[in-house]
């Protein structure tokens, strides 16, 4: 409860800080302003309860997901240092509309309202079609944010549509187990279950609902590029499993099977469609998506794991993906082509004689993205390939390994272009910020590689 | 013979109901058939203001005045106002394609199959009118529900709409060294 | 019931010959007040001092030749007039004229219907009231008419917004949306004018600007645009553009009167009434009261509709960029602020004088920080 309050009053005071003739101070004081949320968060620690009328329902485990949340911000936003030094900037603008989309990612962890759930997701996509258009002068950003809107617009409509139909089934908005299921009414349950999956899915970039997925991955600003596949996935995934696994727990074996072939779909659209991509932000939407496909195979599993998975999931994605994006905006500001940062995979070319601690960094991030053992990303892959071993799907972990097999390929392409001789980059200049960032993202990376346990006990 | 007698036994709200309804069916159609964009808008507004009479008739009514506000007053004059300033007539796309017409007949066909079999198999529940209460859509029964069972989520919108304002602003800004047109 | 029936449709039937009448009057009004204002004789051919010129008028209108340009779009070009009139009529329904008859022992309230969302059905209707001239505009296939359909449709929207947080002023202190209620709590002199001085002028401002009055009339512009949205129109249809915003003037004259000015209450209603009952007897007493509540009442309209014309003969055109200027950056802060002070007062247990001292103290705050700004922006 308290982070949204926080977060809402400091995103305000960020706003008036915009009329502060020293732009410099927003950048600290915005980090400052999560920081503060950050803290917030951990006083209702053991304290469970719910808010306002059952609208917000608050534990332990929200609140580890509300620090994952806010501590990837932190991260993220860290990447914007200096930023306020350009000529169109406006800081306080992006940090307010970042502070208040963070609102929305929590009412979407820790809801327990559908009106809540809406609200979150709408204050979530709103705030991130606004910053994908975010460089005005980006044709191609332009596009993807009006592709982006006019689809997540779309999206919204159809989860709206679902949300009626549930009420309509069951006369209430409250999720839970105490509602009515099954009876006469179940038709409109099922229409709304179908109806809320796909709205969700689409904000998660599951196949086939992920169509907007690379363009917009590759219009959009690179440091909000790295926010969208976070932060709104974590959130995203949360709420799936909060709705299926509560309110529709007792249509398992009705949404069971879409999760099952949706996996599949994303895992095949994922990952082929990732292989023949040059861009790398194109190449990292791709992965983004079969991600996504990995992370619904914990909703296949047995309830009482799926959270511990999904949490250790987008903990490991987050931290590499952050680092991958972040190495991604330090390198390609180096090399300006057409006025704009050049973001091919060929950029990484020559980047291990160039600059080491760049290349170690991408490379450790692209193997716990592979699932590589000794990184954290392979105890990711295991947990949820666990969790749908355990009810028995062995056809789609099958299918998953292979596209496991698969993705090795593709997130070794950057890796063996950055330990190629030849380089075409000058020497790559990192604030120390940025360094102590990727310090704690590698660093992150590689403990939960080798003691995976220590996130997972947890829960 | 028998729908004739039925049609005579028609209270006047059912009568409103039909009428309404195939306005809004009417008005619908007419937004995704006409192939002239204008015509599209000013359907829709048919149908928003024809839904504001299903309000009405759900004694609703300040739901029907809000959406009549708001939906037919505000949005779809700015709809109507941007779609006369582009030119759409000499660079419309080819819409008439004939997949994409197939491919939307199918998926909606399938959807309305649904629904409509979805609505045939519930029972629907009768309002008994002797315990209805009548003040349910009224404005002080919303409002007293906004301000104390939905206080969050009504506190919070404003939240979505500072979000939508300051980006508006940000995205709309004129920069340094921008023509207005 | 069939009489009772009868009076309230003959009300109804009433409201609406009168809304014509006074319609079409208002532009022989118009015409004699400008001719005063310009020092000018004014209409005085058709008819004693001119009385019968709007039935000249008419039909003049009636009779010219019905006009339709090759390449409009027909049906919208007959549907735009129509949708201005149609919509400058229906607000009338939920005006209280007075207060009630009593016939029959029925009480039979002078009004079209009592509806719980009064001022909401007034204000939903208004902004429908753009679309006759945006699609007459555009239907007329003209440059000149497109800009004045556009211009309408942005001032429109930007005005209402001002006009609904000043409405809204009024509605947190009479508690309900129904116009009834709002003038029975205005009893006697207890008009809201004097609760919410800033309000009304933001809604007189804005009700200029919605019903595109001098010194808002920038969709017809004669200078700029040749005569605007309604360029390509002629005979009757133009007649339905130029009537309907003359019933527009008249309804938003009676909705200012009714917000505002207390509607068909004036002071000493209590005592004449008294004195109407105990002379006349309780039907009839209360019947001519209500009579003359109506008549105040049209009174207050008069002299609302004469300040409409007023200022159409005195001041100058807005410049388009001056006009969204005052709308978004002028007259909605302070519909905002004029929203907050009377929300203290509201809560306060002198809302009279909290009102007047919070507009003091904004006045004051608003004077002490612009000339701060002026030794500022001097000193640097």
């Amino acid at each position: 409860m308290y982070p949204i309050i926080s977060l809402s009053v400091t995103g305000l005071l960020t706003l008036f800080l915009g009329f502060s003739e020293n732009k410099k101070i927003v950048f600290p004081a915005s980090i400052a302003f999560l920081l503060i949320a950050l803290a917030t968060a951990f006083i209702d620690w053991n304290a469970p309860g719910f808010y306002f009328n059952d609208m917000l329902q608050v534990n332990n485990t929200s609140i580890v997901f509300w620090a994952i949340l806010i501590i990837s911000a932190i991260l993220i936003m860290g990447f914007s240092e200096g930023f306020e030094r350009f000529e169109f900037a406006q800081p306080a603008e992006y940090f307010a509309i970042v502070q208040f989309s963070l609102v929305g990612a929590i009412m979407m962890v820790s809801f327990k309202n559908l009106i809540m759930l809406f609200l979150g997701i709408e204050i979530l996509s709103v705030a991130m079609y606004v910053l994908t258009g975010a460089d005005k002068r980006n044709i191609r950003g332009n596009e993807a944010a009006l592709k982006y809107f006019l689809m997540g617009a779309f999206a919204t409509g159809i989860l709206l549509f679902g949300m009626a139909m549930f009420y309509g089934a069951t006369g209430t908005f409250n999720i839970g187990s105490g509602v009515f299921i099954g009876g006469d009414n179940s038709f409109f349950l099922w229409i709304g279950c179908t109806f809320m999956l796909i709205g969700m899915l689409f904000k998660v970039a599951a196949a086939p609902f992920h169509l907007w997925t690379p363009d917009v991955y590759e219009g959009a600003p690179t440091i909000f590029t790295a926010y969208m596949s976070t932060i709104v996935k974590t959130a995203g995934f949360v709420a799936l499993f909060k709705v299926l696994s509560t309110t529709f727990s007792g249509l398992q074996d009705f949404w069971w099977i879409m999760i099952a072939v949706l996996v599949t779909l994303s895992l095949m659209i994922g990952n082929i469609g990732a292989v023949s991509q040059n861009s790398f932000k194109r190449l990292m939407a791709y992965s983004s998506i079969s991600h996504a496909g990995f992370m619904l195979l914990a909703l296949l599993g047995d309830h009482e794991n799926a959270l511990g998975s999904i949490m250790f999931y987008s903990v490991v994605y987050t931290l590499a993906t952050i680092s991958a994006f972040g190495v991604l905006m330090v390198v390609s500001k180096e090399r300006i082509e057409k006025g704009r940062v050049y973001e091919q995979n060929d950029l990484f070319k020559g980047l291990a004689q160039n600059n080491g601690f760049l290349a170690t960094v991408l490379i450790i991030a692209m193997l716990s993205l592979a699932g590589i053992p000794l990184t954290g990303g392979f105890w990711g892959k295991f947990f949820v390939f666990r969790d749908a071993a355990s009810s028995g799907l062995f056809w789609v972990i099958i299918m998953a390994v292979l596209m496991s097999a698969i993705a090795i390929y593709y997130y070794f392409k950057p890796v063996l272009l950055s330990m190629s001789k030849k380089t075409s980059l000058e020497s790559i200049t990192i604030n120390p910020l940025a360094k102590f960032i990727f310090a704690i993202t590698t660093f992150g990376t590689i403990v939960l590689g080798i003691f995976p346990w220590i996130l997972r006990s947890l829960f | 013979m028998e729908t004739l007698e039925t049609i005579k036994n028609l209270t006047m709200t059912q009568w409103s109901f039909y009428a309404v309804s195939v306005l809004t069916l009417f008005g619908a159609l007419g937004t995704i058939l006409s192939k002239n964009p204008i015509h599209s808008v000013i359907y829709l507004i048919m149908t928003f203001f024809s839904l504001s009479a299903h309000y009405v008739l759900l004694n609703a009514q300040f739901l029907a005045a809000v959406n009549i506000v708001v939906y037919a007053g505000a949005i779809m004059v700015l709809f109507l106002f941007v779609v006369m300033f582009l030119n759409i007539k000499d660079e419309a796309p080819e819409l008439d394609n004939n997949k994409i017409v197939i491919g939307a007949s199918i998926v909606g066909g399938t959807i309305g199959v649904i629904l409509v079999a979805a609505i045939r198999l519930t029972e629907s529940q009768k309002i008994d009118p002797s315990t209805y209460q009548i003040k349910t859509g009224f404005i002080e029964t919303l409002g007293q529900l906004l301000y104390s069972k939905y206080l969050l989520p009504f506190e919070l919108v404003s939240v979505l709409f500072l979000i939508a304002m300051s980006g508006a602003v940000m995205l709309g800004r004129k920069e340094k060294g921008e023509r207005n047109f | 019931m069939d009489s009772v029936f009868l009076i309230k449709s003959l009300i109804i039937l009433g409201i609406f010959a009168l809304s014509l009448g006074i319609a079409a009057y208002e532009t022989y009004f118009e015409r004699v007040i400008a001719a005063f204002i310009q020092d000018r004789v004014g209409p005085d051919r058709a008819g004693p001092f001119g009385l019968l010129q709007p039935l000249a008028d008419a039909g003049k209108l009636f009779f010219k030749e019905d006009f339709i340009p090759t390449l409009a779009d027909k049906w919208l070009f007959i549907l735009g007039p129509s949708l201005a009139m149609l919509t400058a009529l229906m607000t009338s329904a939920v005006i209280p004229f007075g207060d009630s008859i009593l016939y029959d022992g029925h009480e039979i309230l002078v009004q079209g219907i009592e509806v719980n969302i009064g001022i909401l059905w007034v204000f939903g209707v208004v902004s429908l009231g753009v679309y006759g001239i945006l699609i007459g505009g555009w239907a007329s296939n003209n440059k000149y008419s497109l800009y004045g359909a556009i211009r309408a449709a942005s001032q429109n929207i930007s005005y209402e917004l001002a006009m609904g947080l000043s409405i809204i002023a009024v509605l947190m202190m009479s508690g309900s949306l129904s116009l009834r209620t709002i003038v029975e709590e205005q009893h006697g002199m207890n008009w809201n004018v004097f609760y919410q001085p800033l309000g009304f002028i933001i809604f007189l401002t804005c009700s200029f600007a919605e019903c595109n009055r001098t010194p808002f009339d920038l969709p017809e512009s004669e200078n700029e645009l040749v005569a605007g949205y309604h360029t390509e129109y002629g005979s009757m249809k133009l007649g339905l553009f130029l009537f309907s915003e003359y019933v527009n003037m008249f309804i938003s004259s009676a909705v200012i009167a009714t917000l505002f000015f207390g509607g068909f209450n004036y002071p000493g209603m209590d005592w004449v009434y008294s004195a109407l009952t105990s002379k006349m007897g309780e039907v009839t007493g209360h019947n001519l009261a209500t009579l003359v509540g109506t008549l105040v009442f049209f009174g207050k309209i008069a002299f609302f509709i004469f300040v409409y014309m007023w200022v159409r003969w005195t001041l100058p055109r807005f410049r388009y960029d001056q006009l969204m200027d005052l709308g978004w950056k002028g007259l909605i802060p302070l519909a905002v602020v004029n929203m907050i002070i009377t929300a203290a007062a509201e809560l306060s247990n002198q809302p009279l004088l909290v009102n007047w001292i919070g507009l003091g103290v904004f006045i004051a705050l608003l004077y002490a920080g612009s000339a701060l700004m002026k030794s500022k922006k001097t000193s640097v």
